[in-house]
């Protein structure tokens, strides 16, 4: 560049596709970089940038950049970054690359756009190539990021030439980031490196994407979102442990999450909200740094018109975790400017879920669960606390007023609030005691208008209330107690035009759709100056309407008017009565009709349009009661003094108006300027609602009101006859259905009596059936009965066997008896046995145990004799029982008992005889218990043996091994006193050698000696 | 428990099948899903109380990248398709081989064909459906999004066969990449009362 004349050097950076098409100079090679100076489209200094550029830029498409302003020094250390360059691309060694691109990176910062055209592609080509070095993928992520980024401070900048070089840099930013982007591959490249876990990778990495992002946005979420799993591998980022990368990967997800819902709604199910909320209750709420701050902001991001994330958030039940946000102690005195943003976000985060501007149903949950949990009594708290900032009670009084809207709970909950004063008041009262008081910010003013529209809105119970407080008969005679409806006229009537204009639209608001408080109002009647009847507030805002001009004010006058005229228009749209009471003052026609056609300046024209409004409204919901003014009347005086045309263009110019566009656009009354305080949400519907039908109505004759009044007539009767069809249908219904219900319940009935009569038949056929067998058996018997003489001879025959059977009997109790003694004999001979086989076990000597064998024997004698005795009677028995055994067949040959005097005896006889078994039977059982018993002893008798002989066995044994003990202690002693002689000997030749000898280190060696001996033998002998 | 209706092909009820689970209605014309949407709702299964965290998921072609991300979070997929249009049957293997790729493993997919209720125009015939079903492993359901047929028995089977595989240790539930997280009661006023409903889980975790 050798044009130093020229100071300033203008670059052109064209992306050329095809060289034969282009219109400029030629090149040598694929060289798209040309240099330009002022007024010299294509002059100096292009063979310089040629060597510089070497046509790297590779850029397709013949897309056109623009134009670049660069300073002339800037251009001198384009060799060295070439030469770094040059190093990057040929160098073999890793370090001679590494440290070219770590000088690279220092020069970046500040030669951003020479290193940006000539380092771009080797530092991509670094990141494709080098990635087992972290070191080298550090720096290069370093040096592209400084590139990229824009938050590096500008040195060496004129003051002259700061915005323009602002501007210049700022296209340098894009320039370079649409170049990196241009490739793809380039940016899922950095997505794979935000996966690495070294820190010098990761951190630079994040910054890098998080510079892409903010410069250009919407092609970098593209790219991200058709990378796989590219949003939650992002998302990974919140659960470093290194809370640099943390922070910076919550930044990251800021620019990642602008205006783009599908990414919104993955990082949502990526459990964004959990680890966000995580995140900012360790950092300690709203006492918490930036880190808040950014949490807050993302939150805000993910959450923003995105329903289906505000689902999310309230199904997850993360509603009940903002609630700690707003657990602020007493002192609220000097809170940080952190502290007073992170709330103020805090704030905005619950205003996003209950946005008026969210689906009805979504909102209506999100209010509910504030209240359920106990958000919406915390906000509360806040607003009564004092020593809050003013912004920050600002902005809880427009959360509170979005968290209540349309919600009857919560509206009812506020209304109960009481301020922590004394005595105590409600929270309405004060807040509107701030509204009507002009030294309040215009800000806080605003919010509690906001709250108290709010608050009423579609709550006919909340209006009730407010308007109740001004009625005669619920006035608080005392005026100790300040109500609602009294600090509302108050600020109706007062000379601040703001306050007049808020209390109008606030009393508005209360009888907004609700036709019986507007008939109610009617009845409130104003005490003025002392002497002076009473004036209806109807009548009182009339005179201050038509006297406006008169009474000095602060603030504009037409606000006042207009204030005024949206209270009128509320109260008389769809309200007749109203309507009545406004004509019946025989003034206020002649007012309006002389507002509207007077040819009045451009500031007037607001209150112009009003009042045609309200004129229309008085002709539209007129009942025709007063004479003189009926709807045709009306109609004829507008024709006359004002012209039709006229009329409907004054009316056009409400919604002309530019506030009133601003003031339909949300229900939150959002002016910056007092002045401009014109419109209130609510009244622009009742203008957009009444516009077409009141023009419709002025343009219709008299004629055709009178037929439409026919139609209406006739529509009137057709509606009464529908109704009573309707009625007569319901009637019929009804009845329809009683009869299907009693037809119902008749069939059930039926069906539950068929049963009972299926079950009659068959249990009667049951009772014919048990009496055709009776008859049958019947006949039986009377059969048998004649059969039954002949039994009785033979039972004559049974009844000595019978007795001689019970001889037999005794004789074998008697036996039994005698056993019975001998076996008491052995019970007694075994308990001297039982008590002598524990003296076996401990005796030491043989002789006992010899005693017990002979008992044993003994025994064995005994149970032998007893087992033959028992042998025999068993023989005997079943004798016996064959014997038995046969009378029972003789007896059942006999035919069954007969029934009468006779069958008594043999009936007695059978029952001996069965005594006579039974007793046989137990004889029996006897005879098998004591072999039972037998048995056991004999159990007994030979355990006890078995025992015996162990005994012995011990015994013997431990003889053996006493005599075995006594001999080795017999060889021992022997060995000692061999030992004990030596060592004498040996004392006695040591002394006699002149040694001395200690009598202790003798017996010590001795007795070492003999241990060891011990310890010889105990081996020998294991 | 996060479960997902997915897929494929658009029209074929996805969205009014959640709708009707969700809010028991049924909108015959239903905006075309954009990405994804999400619902809830709460259920009861063996007196436990398990709220399903249901996301739509576009069945359009362009929004297929966008509705993988979904994948990996869930617990269980509903593949539906449309009895009366034979294309959207033909395409279950596409979607399927998707859902497997990217999803855990243990997902618990259910086959939905849906629009039971116009038998005059069917094209996919019962048997096919449960043929597929059991050759994938995958249970059958045909459902009526707009009778609201089966419509509940399809979430809710869903449901059990997570809540089988949760108490049989096949999920960990302490892993949140499974799509199931046992939580505190919900609906606590009361800050200590939520912490000792949190301790004991046992006392009803909603998933």
């Amino acid at each position: 560049m050798s044009g130093g004349k020229l100071g300033k050097t203008r670059i052109w950076l064209f992306l050329i596709d095809n060289l034969e098409t282009w219109p400029g100079p030629k090149f040598s090679s694929g060289f798209s970089c040309l240099v330009s100076s002022q007024g010299y489209p294509w002059g100096l200094g292009e063979s310089h940038f040629q060597s510089d550029l070497d046509g790297r830029l590779l850029l397709s498409e013949g897309q056109y950049l623009p134009l670049i302003e660069v300073h002339k020094p800037a251009i001198l250390p384009g060799k060295l970054i070439h030469k770094l360059c040059d190093r990057v691309a040929s160098s073999t060694l890793l370090e001679d690359r590494r440290d070219a691109v770590r000088a690279l990176k220092s020069l970046s910062k500040k030669y951003r756009l020479e290193v940006g055209i000539q380092a771009m592609d080797h530092l991509i080509h670094v990141l494709q190539t080098d990635r087992s070095d972290s070191e080298i993928i550090g720096y290069a992520l370093d040096t592209l990021y400084n590139i990229i980024s824009n938050d590096l401070e500008e040195e060496e900048q004129d003051d002259s030439e700061e915005e323009n070089s602002q501007k210049q840099t700022e296209d340098l930013e894009s320039q370079f980031t649409e170049i990196f982007i241009k490739q793809q591959e380039n940016v899922t490249l950095l997505l794979t490196y935000l996966e690495e876990f070294d820190f010098h990778v990761r951190r630079p990495g994040v910054k890098l994407l998080t510079a892409l992002l903010k410069q250009q946005g919407p092609q970098v979420q593209q790219v991200i979102l058709v990378s796989p799993m590219g949003v939650s591998r992002l998302m990974d980022l919140l659960a470093d442990s290194r809370e640099v990368i943390r922070n910076d990967g919550v930044l990251l997800l800021q620019q990642l999450t602008k205006s783009n819902a599908a990414i919104q709604k993955i990082v949502a199910f990526e459990n964004a909200f959990e680890r966000l909320l995580d995140i900012i209750t360790e950092e300690g709420n709203s006492d918490g740094g930036i880190v808040v701050e950014d949490c807050l902001l993302l939150l805000q991001n993910l959450l923003k018109n995105n329903n289906s994330n505000q689902n999310f958030f309230k199904e997850g039940s993360y509603i009940q975790r903002m609630k700690p946000w707003f657990e602020v102690g007493d002192d609220n005195a000097g809170w940080s400017a952190q502290k007073v943003t992170n709330l103020h976000l805090m704030l905005q985060l619950v205003r996003v879920l209950v946005s008026p501007t969210n689906p009805p149903g979504a909102a209506s949950s999100c209010q509910k669960a504030m209240f359920h949990c106990g958000l919406l009594q915390q906000l509360c708290t806040i607003l009564m606390a004092t020593g809050v900032p003013a912004d920050i009670l600002t902005e809880t009084i427009n959360t509170v007023s979005e968290v209540i809207r349309g919600c009857q709970m919560n509206q009812d909950y506020f209304a109960s609030v009481n301020a922590p004063s004394n005595p105590p008041r409600p929270a309405i009262v004060v807040l509107l005691m701030s509204m009507v008081n002009e030294r309040q910010p215009f800000v806080l003013r605003c919010a509690v208008l906001y709250c108290f529209q709010c608050f009423l809105y579609k709550n006919q119970k909340g209006q009730g209330e407010i308007v109740s407080t001004l009625l005669p008969s619920t006035i608080d005679a005392t005026g100790n107690s300040v109500s609602a409806g009294q600090l509302l006229c108050g600020g109706l009537f007062s000379t601040d035009s703001f306050s007049n204009w808020c209390a109008a639209v606030a009393l508005a608001h209360a009888l907004q759709e609700n036709a019986p408080l507007k008939e109610q109002l009617l009845r409130v009647q104003l005490a003025t100056s002392l002497g002076n009847p009473p004036v209806s507030l109807l009548q009182q805002c009339t005179n201050i309407l038509s006297q406006g001009d008169k009474i000095d004010r602060r603030g504009s006058k037409v606000q006042t008017r207009v204030g005024l005229l949206i209270l009128l228009c509320t109260w008389l749209s769809n309200c007749p009565i109203a309507v009545t009471h406004f004509l019946h003052n025989s003034a206020n026609v002649p007012f309006l009709t002389g507002q509207i056609a007077e040819n009045l300046g451009v500031e007037e024209r607001v209150v112009q349009g009003l009042c045609a409004l309200l004129l229309g409204i008085s002709i539209y919901y007129n009942d025709n009661s007063l004479e003189n003014y009926r709807k045709e009347k009306l109609k004829q005086l507008i024709e006359k003094r004002i012209g039709k045309e006229n009329f409907i263009e004054k009316l056009g110019f409400i919604s002309k108006h530019e506030l009133y566009s601003r003031a339909a656009q949300k229900p939150q009354p959002n002016f910056s300027n007092p002045d401009d305080m014109m419109f209130d949400h609510e009244f622009t519907k009742l203008v957009k609602e009444l516009e077409g039908v009141l023009t419709k109505a002025i343009y219709k004759t008299t004629e055709e009101d009178k037929k439409e009044e026919e139609v209406k007539k006739t529509l009137e009767q057709h509606d009464n006859i529908v109704t009573h069809y309707k009625s007569v249908i319901r009637v019929q219904d009804q009845e329809l259905e009683d009869l299907k219900k009693q037809v119902e319940s008749l069939k059930v009935q039926n069906e539950q009596l068929q049963a009972r009569v299926t079950q009659q038949v068959s249990q009667i056929q049951q009772h014919k059936d048990q009496y055709n067998l009776l008859k049958v058996q019947l006949g039986k018997d009377n059969q048998h009965h004649s059969s039954g003489n002949d039994v009785v001879q033979m039972n004559g025959v049974q009844s000595e066997e019978i007795s001689k059977l019970r001889e037999e009997a005794e004789e074998w109790k008697h036996k039994l008896e005698q056993l019975e003694e001998q076996l008491r004999e052995k019970d007694s001979l075994i308990e001297v046995l039982k008590s002598s086989p524990p003296a076996v076990g401990t005796s030491e000597g043989s002789s006992q145990t010899k005693t017990g064998l002979e008992v044993e024997s003994e025994l064995h004698r005994e149970a032998e004799t007893l087992r033959a005795q028992i042998h025999l009677q068993t023989t005997e028995i079943a004798l016996l029982q064959t014997e038995k055994q046969e009378l029972l067949q003789q007896m059942s040959a006999a035919p069954a008992p007969v029934p009468g005097d006779r069958g008594t005896e043999t009936a007695d006889l059978e029952g001996r005889f069965t005594a006579l078994l039974q007793e046989t039977k137990e004889l029996k059982n006897e005879i098998v218990g004591l072999a039972e018993e037998r048995t056991s002893l004999k159990q007994q008798l030979d355990s006890a043996n078995s025992t015996a002989a162990i005994l012995r066995t011990e015994k013997s044994a431990l003889q053996q091994e006493i005599a075995e003990s006594k001999k080795e202690q017999d060889d021992l002693l022997v060995l000692l006193a061999d030992q004990d002689q030596k060592i004498v000997a040996l004392k006695n030749k040591l002394k006699e050698l002149g040694e001395p000898v200690e009598d202790e280190e003798d017996t010590e060696s001795g007795d070492q000696g003999e241990e060891d001996e011990e310890d010889g033998k105990g081996e020998r002998e294991d | 428990m996060d479960v997902e209706v997915t897929q494929d092909y658009q029209c074929v009820g996805k969205s009014c099948l959640l709708l009707q689970f969700t809010d028991k209605r049924f909108q015959p014309v239903h905006d075309l899903t954009i990405g994804v949407e999400f619902g809830a709702r709460m259920i009861t299964i063996e007196g436990k109380q398990i709220k399903l965290q249901i996301w739509d998921t576009a069945g359009q072609e362009s929004f297929r990248s966008i509705t993988r991300s979904y994948y990996r979070g869930a617990a269980g997929a509903l593949l539906v398709y449309d009895i009366t249009r034979r294309d959207t049957f033909n395409h279950l293997t596409t979607w399927l081989e998707d859902a497997r790729q990217h999803s855990n493993s243990n997902m618990v997919i259910m086959l939905i064909g849906n629009k039971s209720d116009l038998e005059s125009r069917r094209e996919v015939k019962k048997e096919e459906g449960e043929a597929f079903a059991q050759e994938h492993g995958l249970i059958f359901m045909e459902t009526s999004a707009k009778t609201a047929s089966n419509v509940e028995e399809a979430f809710i089977d869903t449901a059990k066969e997570i809540f089988q595989k949760i108490q049989e240790g096949v999920f960990d539930i302490n892993n949140e990449a499974n799509g199931i997280k046992i939580g505190p009661q919900h609906a606590a006023t009361n800050a200590t009362l939520a912490g000792n409903q949190g301790g004991q889980q046992a006392g009803g975790g909603c998933c």
